[in-house]
């Protein structure tokens, strides 16, 4: 019966939906037709053994997102079958799923239930070499298509080179969806110089159409040390931050991102960002809670560019302190997390100090994170609130107290694990209560009867 | 345009021929009101001498028809006053050196010269000048290359010489032909104190396309006396044009001898930013004249300016002008930042290097003014 049927298909090259007698599962011949596997896979052989089995399982891992049909996946694993062995109830398995079964002590069918009355294991091999050659069909035409992708990026970036007006924006804006969407194209952009060409185009003059598009493609490229102290120059730098401030969301956190990476160059000077307007901008993302991908965006640019000492009264003189502090009960954690670094290596410079302790929501904000978050939040409030109480003791320090300081730190002292914590936790308590009267203290603690 | 009382509009049958006019005017007043509305102010601000009008004229040559024939032969007075003027300040400037200097004989003018040098200060101070003959031509000529005036020219920043000085006298065969015209160049260079204001209405896109924006662009006079006539100007400003001649850091003023030019456009650039009519403005700064300022930076240091007296040169050549320019850039966004309240702190501020007199320059610069003021106007309509 089989060759009779398998006869009409090569007769007809049409399709019946077919039982294939392979127990209920019905094998789309049609789609197997189609793809000119049946007559035209036979150039690969079923031997070859292990060789063959190991190309198959790298076919099958670099095709994972593709849709497999159902007729090749084993109903054990779930996965596609590399060895598949037939029972003698018709239903075919991965040989070492199915004998993982046996040795388990099972003698039944896992798919049917039925009790085999003969324990062979019959490897099937028609699906095995329709298997492989489907993922072979598969595969190359991947790779073709990979190559094509990685053919039109070259191609790209020579038309980019003499592109003028429209026509380069239109080139562009193809090269940043190829990007977008291949890593073969990536890879194959950053091969072929293209980092350098891109950043060429970034100077003085360069339009703001242009730019963005030119920022988005580099954002997504893997840079190398040259490229990125290519793109490290003050001109480009310039245009990146005008970017940053007109540009459109999505524009405006690519230039974030992209500064960010420079920034990791080993040869980094700080002077390179030090410009009012690149942190002006930052923070206009920052409280652009509309955004919330900017608000991370600018938030990690920040922390980062607060690492260098010598910008961070720069960072205080544009108000950040004051309006980081006000944005705090607004932001979700990972936000609170970061701002709450840059806040606490600001108040290592004196502006900072003195900044902080000018805004009124400062304390109160701090004291409301202590023990909300996390633990590392918790030593950076903590870490802010020293600085700050140190600076006017008795002015802040009563301050703290009123906001409820003191019930916190308590709760830090008596659950928190980590010595340093706790440490600082009651330096800050004697700090802050060297002016009360224990009675009058205790009271401000509003602390429950039982502690009391 | 006055402002327009609105009123109750009815309007009744035309009983009589007077009051059917009168809705007519009334009609087309609100018409070209409303024109009014989409016509883009800029103005062109700045200290005295810092290139306002330079851009002016570049505007006018890039997008509007350029200078026809009758227009350029307007200019032959003003490029010959200029020669007078420029030859009588240096050979004014080379006595007085001779006078006050330690080394005074450098200043000495050889005796060939001398009664040439003093004719010639007569002629540029009288109030009208002498058409520029090949004579009169040869003789500045001599003048010019005479050693001590060319010692005295090495110290120009100290008098008033003017920037187009070098341009004109290496061009006094040309200027002084009998059939003279003057070449777009030469009107670029050529110096007239602007007094009052100028406007001139244009569309980047050329006349014949409708499509682009339209701008009106004011220029004004920069010395001091003349800056109470620019507030009538600062209502409904869509740009400010500020230019900065970052090349006179070691000038001073002409009307104030003893004011440095770079302070007191610090204080000029202060004081625009905090006028309450500008709150919404964009602000464009060029910082303008950057030929003269490669040149300059080389031989003299920044910090003699005493703006700039925390500067550190780093290395030299190419690499210096670069550090020297964008530590100067530096300095004016400081400077802006720290005139602008928080409330303001939302309005487009953008810093452009220009060289007025390169026209391509200005070609591309101006290209990228207008796509930033078409973001903006896009951006205020809610569209971006």
């Amino acid at each position: 019966m089989a060759v009779y049927q398998s006869n009409r298909l090569r007769k007809d090259g049409a399709l019946m939906g077919l039982d294939v007698g392979v127990g209920g599962q019905v094998l789309d011949l049609e789609t197997a037709v189609k793809d000119g596997i049946l007559g035209g896979g036979g150039g690969i052989g079923v031997g070859g053994g292990s060789a063959e089995k190991l190309d198959l399982k790298k076919m099958i891992e670099e095709l994972e997102a593709v849709e497999v049909p159902s007729v090749f996946i084993c109903p054990i694993s779930l996965d596609p079958m590399r060895d598949p062995v037939t029972l003698c109830t018709g239903q075919t398995y991965e040989r070492s799923n199915i004998l993982k079964w046996f040795s388990m002590g099972h003698y039944t069918c896992p798919t049917t239930m039925q009790e085999l009355w003969d324990d062979s294991v019959t490897p099937n091999a028609t699906l095995q070499q329709l298997i492989h050659t489907w993922f072979a069909t598969k595969y190359s035409a991947m790779k073709k298509r990979s190559q094509d992708v990685q053919g039109r990026a070259i191609e790209v970036l020579e038309i980019l080179k003499k592109a003028k007006g429209q026509s380069r924006i239109e080139a562009l804006k193809e090269l940043r969806q190829l990007a977008a969407a291949h890593s073969t194209a990536r890879k194959s952009l950053v091969d072929n110089g293209g980092v350098g060409s891109l950043s060429s185009l970034l100077g003085p003059f360069t339009t703001h159409a242009v730019g963005s598009e030119v920022i988005a493609i580099l954002v997504s490229l893997d840079l190398d040390y040259s490229g990125k102290t290519n793109l490290t120059q003050p001109a480009k730098i310039s245009l990146m931050v005008d970017m940053l401030n007109e540009g459109s969301i999505e524009t405006r956190i690519n230039c974030t991102r992209l500064i960010e990476m420079l920034m990791e160059g080993k040869d980094f000077v700080s002077e390179n960002v030090s410009s009012l307007s690149l942190l002006v901008g930052l923070l206009k993302l920052v409280k652009n809670e509309r955004h919330p991908n900017g608000v991370i965006a600018g938030l990690r640019l920040l922390k980062a560019i607060c690492s260098h000492e010598s910008l961070r009264a720069s960072i205080v003189s544009i108000g950040a302190v004051s309006q980081l502090v006000e944005l705090l009960p607004g932001f979700k954690a990972d936000c609170i997390e970061l701002a709450l670094h840059i806040l606490e290596v600001l108040s290592t410079v004196p502006e900072g100090r003195l900044a902080l302790k000018e805004c009124a929501k400062t304390i109160p904000n701090m004291v409301k994170l202590l023990m909300k978050v996390s633990e590392s939040c918790t030593q950076l409030a903590l870490a802010i609130l020293w600085a700050v109480c140190k600076l006017a003791p008795e002015e802040c320090g009563a301050l703290a107290v009123e906001a409820g300081l003191a019930a916190k730190l308590l709760l830090v002292i008596q659950s928190c694990y980590n010595p340093v914590l706790k440490q600082r936790s009651a330096e800050l308590l004697k700090l802050c209560s060297s002016n009360y009267t224990a009675t009058n203290f205790i009271s401000k603690c509003k602390l429950t009867t039982t502690i009391q | 345009m006055g402002s327009l009382c609105s009123k109750q509009r009815h309007f009744d049958k035309p009983e009589n021929e007077e009051n059917g006019q009168a809705a007519e005017i009334e009609r087309r007043i609100e018409q070209e009101t409303k024109a009014e509305k989409h016509i883009q102010k800029l103005l062109l601000l700045g200290t005295g001498d810092s290139g306002k009008s330079t851009i002016f004229k570049q505007i006018k040559l890039l997008f509007q028809s350029g200078f026809g024939e009758a227009e350029l032969k307007s200019y032959t007075s003003i490029v010959h006053a200029n020669v007078y003027q420029t030859i009588k300040i240096l050979h004014d400037g080379s006595k007085e050196l001779a006078q006050n200097e330690a080394e005074s004989s450098k200043y000495i003018i050889s005796s060939a010269n001398k009664d040439v040098g003093e004719r010639l200060s007569e002629i540029g101070g009288r109030l009208n000048y002498p058409q520029l003959t090949k004579e009169l031509a040869e003789e500045i000529g001599s003048l010019w290359n005479d050693p001590a005036i060319q010692e005295t020219y090495s110290r120009g920043n100290e008098l008033q010489v003017p920037d187009c000085a070098h341009y004109f006298m290496e061009n006094l065969q040309r200027l002084s032909d009998a059939n003279y015209l003057p070449t777009k160049e030469d009107v670029l260079y050529a110096r007239v104190r602007t007094t009052g204001v100028v406007e001139i209405q244009f569309s980047p896109v050329g006349e014949n396309k409708k499509s682009g924006e339209v701008y009106r662009l004011f220029d004004v006079g920069g010395q001091r006396n003349e800056r109470r006539k620019w507030i009538h100007l600062f209502e409904g400003v869509t740009a400010v044009i500020f230019c900065a001649a970052i090349s006179e850091y070691d000038q001073t003023l002409f009307e104030d001898e003893h004011k440095n030019r770079m302070m007191d456009t610090k204080e000029l650039f202060e004081w625009v930013l905090k006028q309450p009519c500008f709150e919404k403005t964009s602000f464009m700064l060029f910082l303008n004249k950057f030929d003269l300022f490669e040149k300059k930076v080389a031989n003299v240091p920044l910090n003699v300016c005493e703006w700039f007296k925390d500067y550190q040169p780093v290395s030299s050549g190419k690499q210096e002008v670069e550090h020297a320019y964008e530590f100067v850039k530096k300095k004016f966004e400081e400077l802006y930042f720290q005139s602008t309240s928080p409330d303001r702190v939302d309005r487009v501020f953008k810093i452009y290097r220009t060289t007025a007199l390169d026209q391509k320059l200005v070609k591309k610069t101006f290209k990228l003014v207008d796509e930033t003021l078409r973001r903006r106007n896009l951006f205020e309509a809610g569209l971006l």
